[in-house]
């Protein structure tokens, strides 16, 4: 057999190998199952109700809310200054703008924990970074905020702070999600950064 | 080194001192193909000499079929790999332009640097009228902006704009190099002329 023949017959083999291959999830952002288990187990990742209403009402740009239930819940109601991006469409590339920017905390909230800490799963194994849950949801800023109220004869002043603060966001609250709908998407649009994209060639 | 899972954390000097010991690999596989002539080039358009079809599209399929095994091994990240954006009447009036330059000159960018470090005039006068066509288009682009910036599609793959997988697509693309290759020995047979390579 000739070497065009041998050749041939190689690169024939190679070819069908090749697009027999499975598709592989090499991501090199992406964690490793027992890198992710480290860092579980080695961060911080809950934030309280009284630091998240203290962000809002100070309208910390460094941080962004991300509300993981499903649109119609969002609609009814939602801690102002929230996006909201349901549980499913975590992973859906046109969501990427929000949650992978590396100097943006991601603070994700459901009525509960459990989709948030799901959320948080997932933007984490992905690589997004700064990633966080406001501990107790929605549950847990209704009890602690909305039902906040003083009872005592005297008060000190951390305690004062920290009833005045929920009082305002108390008020903050009531009064964004009292407004129409039309008011409350526009503000989603402005929060959206521009996605990072990979820079090469003569671009 | 970016694509390279296991290097990534690799500090940019060894990331810059493997690219510059690639280029000059390249460069030496470049001199050694014998692609410093403008002959051996230029016969690829007359057909009696089809050598950079052959080298060329080699370089492509091992560049594919080597970049999927590592994808496959956990050794790479396609999405590090840059693709070129796509602007489909620029790419076409460019590659026009440079058809006919490479014709006419005997040389392209890559291999006109490759016959200037082994001592050829011609190839420094056809890297001179280069840096005036770059320094031409970028005066002129204000012009031609429009014609750059048609139809501009993105970073587009071909197997994603034919619907298949990158693996089938390899296989497809191995099977028409074959039948190039095939091809092209008949045209070298066809178009044959005499070597006078041996006389200069």
């Amino acid at each position: 057999m000739n070497f065009r023949t041998t050749f041939s017959i190689i690169l024939i083999f190679l070819g069908i190998l090749v697009a027999l291959l499975p598709e592989q999830d090499n991501h090199a952002g992406h964690l490793k199952p027992r890198t992710l288990a480290n860092f579980i187990g080695n961060t911080d990742m809950f934030i309280t109700v009284d630091q998240v209403a203290r962000m809002v009402l100070d309208e910390d740009s460094t941080m962004l809310l991300i509300d993981v239930r499903t649109p119609e819940a969002y609609r009814n109601m939602n801690i102002p200054g929230s996006v909201n991006i349901p549980l499913q469409q975590i992973l859906n590339p046109d969501y990427e703008g929000y949650l992978n920017q590396p100097n943006t905390k991601n603070i994700f909230y459901s009525n509960g924990d459990m989709f948030a800490l799901e959320a948080w799963m997932l933007a984490t194994r992905v690589g997004y970074v700064n990633n966080f849950v406001m501990g107790g949801g929605l549950n847990e800023w209704y009890q602690t905020i909305m039902l906040s109220e003083f009872s005592g004869d005297q008060i000190s002043p951390k305690e004062n702070a920290t009833f005045e603060l929920r009082y305002k966001a108390r008020k903050f609250f009531n009064q964004m999600n009292s407004l129409p709908d039309s008011l409350k998407t526009g503000f989603l649009l402005a929060k959206k950064s521009k996605e990072r994209e990979l820079v090469g060639g003569c671009e | 080194m970016g694509p390279i899972l296991i290097h990534s954390d690799a500090s940019t000097w060894i990331n810059l001192l493997t690219g510059f010991l690639i280029g000059i690999g390249f460069g030496f596989a470049l001199e050694q193909a014998g692609f410093s002539s403008s002959r051996k080039l230029a016969g690829m358009f007359y057909g009696y000499d089809t050598t950079v079809l052959k080298v060329f599209f080699t370089a492509a399929i091992v560049a594919m079929i080597g970049s999927q095994l590592l994808k496959f091994f956990g050794l790479i990240d396609m999405d590090l790999v840059f693709v070129n954006h796509y602007y489909p009447y620029a790419a076409i009036t460019g590659g026009v332009i440079m058809g006919a330059g490479f014709v006419m000159g005997g040389f392209c960018p890559g291999t006109g640097i490759s016959a200037f470090s082994i001592g050829k005039m011609d190839a420094l006068v056809f890297l001179i009228g280069g840096f005036v066509g770059a320094f031409l288009f970028a005066e002129t682009f204000p012009l031609i902006q429009k014609l750059y910036m048609a139809g501009y599609k993105g970073p587009v793959k071909l197997s994603e704009s034919l619907g298949v997988s990158d693996g089938v697509f390899i296989f497809l693309v191995i099977i028409v190099a074959l039948v190039m290759f095939w091809l092209a020995e008949k045209a070298e047979v066809k178009f044959k002329r005499p070597d006078i390579t041996s006389e200069l």
